[in-house]
């Protein structure tokens, strides 16, 4: 639809009946979005913008004086390196992995909170912790008092099996740096799926109990279903913020060993604050945005057109 | 108080499409109590919302006191209105919520004091005043709208449904109520529902619509005695009127192998029609013995018996053709049942008779 | 929608109580307990880590450097102490500016952008939320160079505002989402009887509409305070000994004392200590909140 006027076509009629909601109107309703938005684009574009430029040069911070345009010399580049690519793989899977694991582990922690038993509350405030907590303090507890080889719990408790004295960091750094971000955001997906559980209409439930449905077959056939929506919002915002993860990463692993467990924020990082490689870095940065754009629209299409059809049912 | 006036409105939501509203035409005079009845998606509420400023006017225009108000926004047009849900504001307290609209126009504290504790006292409100909504039962709630609507002392009274959310029996006595109230008050008062009973019970005048278009706006007893068309005859009423399609005879028509006669006015404004449309209410059978000759009564199987105490309705079909049903009333007591027969016969002087095509009354 | 507390099991339990034979009742109440039993280990086992950070704060260094963990020790406060000493004030106090300041800016933006958003649900509108999101979308490491550029260049380096307009932008598009489903919840005919009742709209918003999404608001605020707090990038590569805050503290903390656990165990509790607080006291209204919010 057009822009200004928000529903109606132009009246044509004799009276000329002028639309109760005309453009002042509509530029009223509209206006109180602008200083958002305004400051959203400023904040936002601008550094992106001026990342798009210096990706076009060939700007390297130990040789000052040598900056000059290659334009796209240096995306050439970022994509013939074997190690980038590496690392993109090493994203997809921490990034996708992490939020499906959480996404399930959310989901079984929903199911089992939307019980009631004794102390849920307390149960339920001890397994928001994790979310709580500073992602640089989770991933140093999980570095040196959980996986430490000689004095982590996690061997302490794993003796008995003869895993005594494992080096989780070094030999399974990227399982490593999931399980701490499975941790993290396994909370968020409990708390957005048992929201989900919460607003099921219990009547549904009842009726199709009634109807002899086993626990099973209602999960399948309803509970799933109308989780759907929380469940892709779940997946949306947790790949959104997990492609970006740092901390958890820096604090952990240093991105090694190599780039073992390096993801991209990690290794455009490396390059340009430890291999002053501005323009190089600045190139992968562009290119994690396209890609994460091209995978985000598809997800989010898809989202909006399950909240579109619930906006206009509703 | 003020006179309506909606001269020629429509609301076209697509270009091309069947207006929501096609051409009104109606005036309410001022005083008056009139309703807007019809069938879902009649037009009923989105005409309301036009008069209220929520909609807007696409065709003709829609006057309050003899002013164009298609510019005027809602705020400014001097009408009160309550919501089918009530629409009370859940964070204020029934004063509050009655206050609100007076407290918008900055009117000072005490005149709103004044006016909310009238408006409660009017309607039994004044020990829940400083309740909040949840804190109330449905008909609580109604009442607090209608508080709301009355303190404004506006010129007009918009009613979008306000009974459909209590159970019947509150329904029955908040009827009355607002019927008292609006006679009481004197404010120009213009109602909706799809309830056909409310319409007769309430309005001094009714406006029945259906798709958009008005069909009859009468005086309800006019309504009921002279439908102007098929739809109003069997919207009206409750059970429906019979509406028989019935072929003609030499005198008249004929139903379950008897000829009705028509009274003269209308055979002649039947002209050669073969066969026409005729309403006969349930009330206008006469319930004869089942012993009088096949020629002068209708026979009839029954279905089903309502009673209802101080009287009943039988719903039967026609013995020779089942699959023509009929619905006639009987006495409080009837001694029939499932299955049995009956015998009945039309007052000719109660007939209603429509062309079969276009629905309109003949004469 | 309001958040019920009856599940599948208890309208079997209710269904159950007259109808069904005894047993059949009593098993379903069995199961709840296990159920119950299963639920406390889980979130035992996920609390764990915390709880033995929190505990390794109480131990001596000798204590805490164990091979086998002890979890009978005599507690000491010589940690915080020396956490303390190291200087952590000034850095909780930038922390809670930061993060004070940029969550109020975000809901000062975002509350009435959302009620905009929420009004007409025109194509523009999934377009301008598309917008938002996608802005998240740009790794912030790969856009450092250029915003260190801009903020020397302006001499906003260790400056708390740098932060707070920066954090400001990262949380604003999350707040616009979830502030726009609390808003879809408003029913329309609210807003009706107020245009009718003749209130304009900003005292329609303030009035009628903001009591009723304010534990939206609430839920909205909580998330910004977390990601706020506990933001670390743009904080270590802006700042210095002016305006650092408590990730900061942590990691230069770690830097200088290496290994030693108590005193780093100290640390993290300290650090994560008030945003766990408010995430506990807060966690009613945020379920509350990401039940209409974040999902319509």
């Amino acid at each position: 639809m057009t822009a200004t006027t928000v529903e109606r076509p132009a009246p044509a009629p004799p009276t000329g009946g002028a639309p109760m909601i005309d453009r002042a109107e509509g530029w009223r309703r509209r206006g109180p979005l602008l200083p958002a938005l305004i400051f959203t684009i400023i904040v936002t574009q601008i550094p992106f913008l001026l990342t798009l430029y210096y990706s076009l040069q060939s700007w390297n911070l130990v040789r000052p004086g040598s900056q000059s345009f290659v334009w796209f010399q240096n995306y050439v580049d970022v994509f013939a390196d074997s190690q980038f690519r590496g690392v993109a793989l090493n994203t997809v899977i921490m990034t996708l992995g992490s939020v499906l694991i959480a996404v399930v582990l959310g989901l079984l922690l929903a199911l089992l909170l939307n019980r009631r038993f004794f102390g849920r509350g307390v149960v339920r405030t001890l397994l928001i912790t994790p979310f709580l907590i500073t992602p640089v303090a989770a991933a140093l507890l999980w570095r040196t008092v959980l996986l430490d080889p000689t004095l982590g719990l996690v061997n302490f408790v794993l003796s008995p099996f003869g895993a005594d004295g494992t080096e989780w960091i070094s030999e399974y750094p990227l399982a490593s740096v999931m399980a701490a971000l499975v941790w993290q955001w396994t909370p968020f997906m409990m708390l957005l799926l048992l929201a989900g559980l919460q607003s099921q209409p219990t009547d549904q439930l009842e009726a199709a109990r009634v109807d002899g449905a086993s626990s099973w077959s209602i999960f399948r056939e309803l509970t799933l279903p109308h989780l759907r929506r929380f469940i892709e919002l779940g997946v949306v915002l947790g790949t959104i913020y997990l492609v970006n993860t740092f901390d958890t990463v820096y604090m952990m692993t240093q991105g090694g060993p190599g780039t073992a467990s390096a993801n991209l924020p990690f290794y455009i990082y490396q390059r340009a604050f430890l291999g002053f490689d501005i323009g190089q870095s600045a190139a992968m940065g562009v290119v994690v945005v396209v890609l994460t754009l091209i995978a985000a629209s598809f997800a989010l299409r898809l989202l909006f057109r399950t909240f579109s059809g619930e906006e206009e049912a509703a | 108080m003020a006179e309506v006036v909606f001269d020629q409105a429509s609301r076209i939501y697509t270009p091309g499409a069947t207006p929501a509203v096609d051409g009104l035409d109606l005036t309410v005079t001022d005083g008056e109590l009139v309703v807007l009845v019809g069938p879902s998606g009649s037009g009923k509420s989105t005409a309301l919302r036009m008069l209220a400023g929520l909609e807007p006017i696409d065709a003709g225009s829609v006057r309050i006191d003899g002013r164009d108000v298609v510019d005027v926004p809602s705020k400014d047009r001097d009408i009160a209105m309550v919501f089918q849900n009530y629409a009370l504001y859940p964070s204020k307290t029934v004063a509050e919520n009655m206050a609100f609209p007076l407290k918008m126009r900055g009117m000072d504290k005490e005149e709103r004091g004044r006016r909310v504790r009238q408006a409660a006292e009017l309607l039994g409100l004044t020990e829940y005043l400083d309740r909040k909504p949840k804190a109330l039962s449905g008909g609580q709630r109604q009442r607090v709208a209608m508080g709301r609507a009355i303190v404004r002392e506006p010129r007009v009274f918009l009613m979008d449904e306000p009974l459909s959310n209590l159970d019947a029996k509150m329904r029955v006595q908040t009827r009355s109520q607002i019927a008292e109230l609006q006679n009481r008050l004197a404010v120009t008062t213009v109602y909706v529902t799809h309830d056909q009973v409310e319409a007769m019970t309430m309005g001094d005048r009714v406006a029945v619509l259906a798709d958009g278009k008005l069909q009859q706006y009468a005086t309800p007893s006019e309504l009921y005695d002279r439908p102007i068309n098929a739809f109003v005859a069997g919207f009206i009423g409750s059970p429906a009127m019979n509406l028989l399609e019935l072929p003609r005879s030499s005198g008249g028509v004929t139903l379950g192998g008897v000829e009705i006669p028509l009274p003269r006015d209308v055979a002649d404004a039947a002209g050669s029609r073969d066969r026409l449309t005729v309403g006969i209410r349930p009330e206008d059978w006469t319930l004869e013995s089942t012993e009088a000759d096949a020629g002068s009564v209708i026979k009839a199987v029954v279905d089903v018996v309502e009673e209802l105490g101080s009287e009943s309705y039988l719903y039967a079909h026609l013995a020779d053709d089942t699959s023509t049903s009929i619905v006639v009333r009987g006495p409080g007591r009837v001694q029939v049942r499932f299955g049995d027969p009956i015998a009945v016969r039309p007052n000719s002087d109660a007939l209603h008779v429509f062309d079969v095509e276009t629905g309109a009354r003949l004469p | 929608m309001a958040v019920t507390t009856s599940t599948p099991a208890d309208a079997r339990d209710t269904a159950g109580a007259g109808a069904e034979p005894t047993p059949r009742r009593r098993r379903g109440r069995g199961a709840n307990v296990w159920l119950g039993v299963v639920a406390w280990i889980i979130g035992i086992a996920f609390f764990f880590p915390v709880l033995w950070m929190v505990l390794t704060s109480f131990k001596t260094e000798a204590d805490a450097y164990t091979p086998t963990p002890k979890i009978i020790f005599e507690p000491t406060l010589e940690q915080y102490e020396g956490v303390f000493s190291s200087g952590i004030g000034p850095y909780l106090a930038n922390s809670v500016g930061a993060t004070v300041l940029s969550t109020l800016l975000v809901l000062l933006l975002a509350v009435p952008a959302a009620f905009a958003l929420s009004l007409r649900p025109v194509k523009k509108t999934q377009d301008v939320l598309f917008f938002f999101i996608s802005t998240k979308m740009l790794p912030v490491v790969a856009a450092i160079v250029p915003i260190y550029v801009v903020v020397n260049e302006i001499g906003a380096l260790d400056n708390i505002w740098t932060l707070v307009v920066l954090y400001t932008g990262m949380n604003l598009p999350i707040a616009v989402w979830m502030m726009r489903s609390f808003f879809l919840e408003v029913p329309g005919e609210l807003l009706e009887q107020a245009s009718i009742d003749g209130a304009p709209l900003w005292r329609t918003l303030r009035e009628i509409v903001l009591p009723i999404v304010s534990p939206g608001i609430f839920a909205t605020a909580l998330i910004c305070v977390i990601f706020a707090w506990n933001e670390f990038f743009f904080a270590v590569n802006l700042t210095a000994a002016n305006a650092g805050t408590v990730p900061v503290f942590l990691v230069g903390f770690i830097t200088s004392e290496g290994l030693y656990w108590a005193q780093l165990s100290a640390a993290a509790t300290l650090a994560a200590l008030p945003v766990v607080i408010a995430g506990w006291v807060a966690q009613n209204k945020l379920v509350q909140g990401l039940s209409f919010g974040a999902v319509k």
